[in-house]
């Protein structure tokens, strides 16, 4: 249906929830897949590859000293004159921040009055160019979530207009966010989205995202009312807990020269200021870096994991994994078996993924030697050492989406609501088809999987030497978390390698 | 750094090897002409998914229950089909991946055309 041809409908209003008019093919938010799936002997391959390469990081690291994770090298981009300039100047900076605004209502007014079936923006805006496009760019390039999250926008702009108009600070009601919950509100809402993405079978029906979107911004910016902006932001505003994620792996990062500054921030170590966008906020104009950094440096860093990191971690993991599992027979013949249903089946797996995570997580304190360091503590660290995987598996799953259904977006800009209007003259664009064959496709799926495997283990094995100190007991320690990645990384082959059926 | 030049290289020819012998041969003999019968009845295609190699001649025999546009996605091949005349549908499958095929008006989709690179 998104790569439909154009029709030109008369508007449909009314505000019955869509459910039925959602074609069996897009029972999940994207259009149909290009991909076929990668042939058995590829899949074999890519499972010996990551046999292979997870001992490569053990053979020619292992002698590095455990505080390495501060040291990399880095490269302040506001150190250049005319780069900072650029990057801070009100016009870019607020731009953007206008736009995404400017975009979150286009959304939501198409989603609520534009044609419903056929051609709308909504769904591959918020689908192809947001989820995927945004997540990629936030893990390729850096997280600009903090700077364009049309709520924190919205926010902002009430205080202010709130300020103006005399309510001094009656916008927030200052309750103090509750600190054992940690980022577990996030975690919950993060669940919801998953469903809605994945199961609901209308969550590509226009007027559907658009009661979503206003569903969220009611919560969201009620929350960040009651237990004000930064902490809802931090714990409970699931994208930004999302994206700050993702962020850790990108290859620039926001620095503060002065930790002073975070002094009662409780996502940061003490004595270092990085990937904390709100203390970066508060931080002086001087006082401010952004770094270039090597890629996935970020998830290594020592900082203090909140109460729920692992369980957000897993849940990511587990929700892109569902997606390619729902299109495999061996879902389809799960659900004829049991009673498993996809709703139950959404719940189930993250729970599946945490219980096996936990398991291997005792395995390898054990295998350390246990000890001073918690059980908690080796959760939390080591959950960031998968994000690799699962961002690896993303691009690999998503990217010929991105590629070939994104192109719609360049028509849709023009005709938001389906309406027939042609406001940029690029209404009748025709996508192309034809930009990456499919085995391409095969190859650099495989590929991606196998280098995010790698970035893991390696990543893994820096966070042991950090935790456990002593470089023979570390070894040993991440000998089960190398099998937990060895497994997950062959279970990702196996989905690309499965036939893909409705 | 003795060390690490010996992993790299170990590992890259275990690699390299491992490419060789698992990758099989092209498929033999060029491009073929394949032919279809495909009936469409209650909105479903069979059979439900077409596959053929890159750069073959694809020839659809559509017989179908009630009249439609058929669509083939990707390739922007679009033919009417009526009940009770047989409608035939020629392309030639150079690009590869998995498209849809779909009836037009309502974008229902039909069954799929898999295309496999040489």
């Amino acid at each position: 249906m998104l790569a439909g041809t154009r029709r030109v409908a008369a508007p449909t209003l009314g505000f019955s929830f869509v459910l039925a008019n959602a074609a069996p093919a897009l029972a999940h938010g994207f259009g149909p897949t290009y991909d076929i799936p990668i042939p058995l002997w590829l899949y074999l391959y890519g499972a010996a590859a990551a046999v292979v390469l997870a001992f490569v990081p053990l053979a020619l690291y292992s002698r590095k000293t455990p505080d390495a994770a501060y040291r990399y090298p880095r490269f302040d981009l506001f150190g250049v004159p005319l780069l900072r300039r650029l990057l801070t100047s009100r016009l870019l900076v607020g731009g953007l921040r206008v736009l995404s605004v400017v975009l979150f209502f286009v959304v939501v007014i198409s989603g609520l009055v534009g044609l419903q079936s056929g051609f709308n923006i909504a769904p591959t805006f918020v689908w192809i160019t947001w989820w995927v496009g945004f997540s990629f760019f936030t893990a390729l390039v850096g997280n600009l979530w903090p700077l364009v999250n049309p709520w924190s926008v919205l926010f902002d702009w009430a205080e202010g207009l709130a300020r103006r108009l005399g309510f001094r600070d009656k916008l927030v009601l200052g309750e103090s966010y509750p600190g054992t919950l940690g980022i577990w509100p996030a975690v919950g809402l993060y669940l919801v989205f998953v469903w809605f993405e994945n199961v609901f079978s209308g969550s590509y029906v226009p007027r559907n995202i658009a009661f979503f979107a206003l569903g969220y911004s009611l919560i969201t910016l009620y929350a960040m009312a009651f237990f004000g902006k930064e902490a809802w932001l931090r714990h409970g505003e699931a994208f930004s807990v999302l994206f700050s994620l993702l962020g850790r792996f990108a290859p620039t990062e926001v620095r503060v020269k002065n930790p002073g500054v975070c002094r009662g921030c409780d996502g940061c170590e003490h004595g270092r200021c990085v990937n904390c966008y709100e203390c970066f906020r508060r931080a002086d104009p001087d006082e401010r870096e952004l770094n270039l950094r090597p890629p996935a440096v970020g998830l290594g860093l020592p900082e203090e994991a909140l109460p729920g990191v692992a369980a957000f971690v897993i849940l990511v993991l587990a929700g892109v994994t569902f997606d390619g599992l729902l299109e495999t027979p061996l879902w389809l013949e799960i659900v004829r078996l049991t009673p498993v249903t996809q709703t139950l089946g959404v719940i189930l797996l993250p729970l599946l993924f945490f219980g096996i995570y936990l398991g291997f997580v005792e395995l390898s304190r054990i295998f350390g030697g246990g000890g001073e360091v918690g059980f908690r503590q080796f959760a939390a660290a080591f959950a960031f050492s998968l994000v690799p995987i699962a961002i690896a598996y993303q691009m690999a799953h998503y990217y010929t989406y991105l590629l070939i259904q994104g192109q719609m977006i360049i028509s849709m800009i023009s005709d938001p609501l389906g309406w027939g209007w042609n406001l940029f003259g690029t209404a009748g664009f025709d996508p192309s088809y034809g930009i990456v064959g499919a085995s391409f496709v095969w190859y650099s799926q495989v590929a991606l999987i196998v280098v995010g495997h790698v970035i893991a283990v390696y990543l893994a094995h820096s966070i042991s030497l950090r935790l456990v100190r002593d470089p023979g007991r570390a070894f040993r320690s991440q000998l089960p978390m190398l099998v937990l990645m060895v497994l997950y990384t062959i279970t990702s082959l196996w989905i690309l390698a499965q036939p893909i059926v409705k | 750094m003795r060390r690490a030049a010996i992993v790299v290289l170990v590992v890259v020819l275990v690699l390299g090897g491992l490419f060789f012998l698992l990758r099989p041969d092209t498929p033999d003999g060029g491009p073929q002409d394949r032919t279809f019968d495909v009936s469409i009845k209650d909105g479903e295609m069979s059979p439900g998914e077409i596959s053929v190699n890159q750069d073959d001649t694809v020839t659809l025999r559509v017989s179908t229950d009630e009249s439609t546009e058929l669509h083939v996605h990707g390739y922007d091949v679009e033919q009417e089909v009526e009940p009770g005349t047989e409608a035939e549908i020629d392309f030639e499958a150079d690009l590869t991946g998995r498209f849809e095929i779909e009836a037009h008006e309502s974008e229902n989709e039909l069954g799929v055309l898999q295309v496999r690179p040489r």
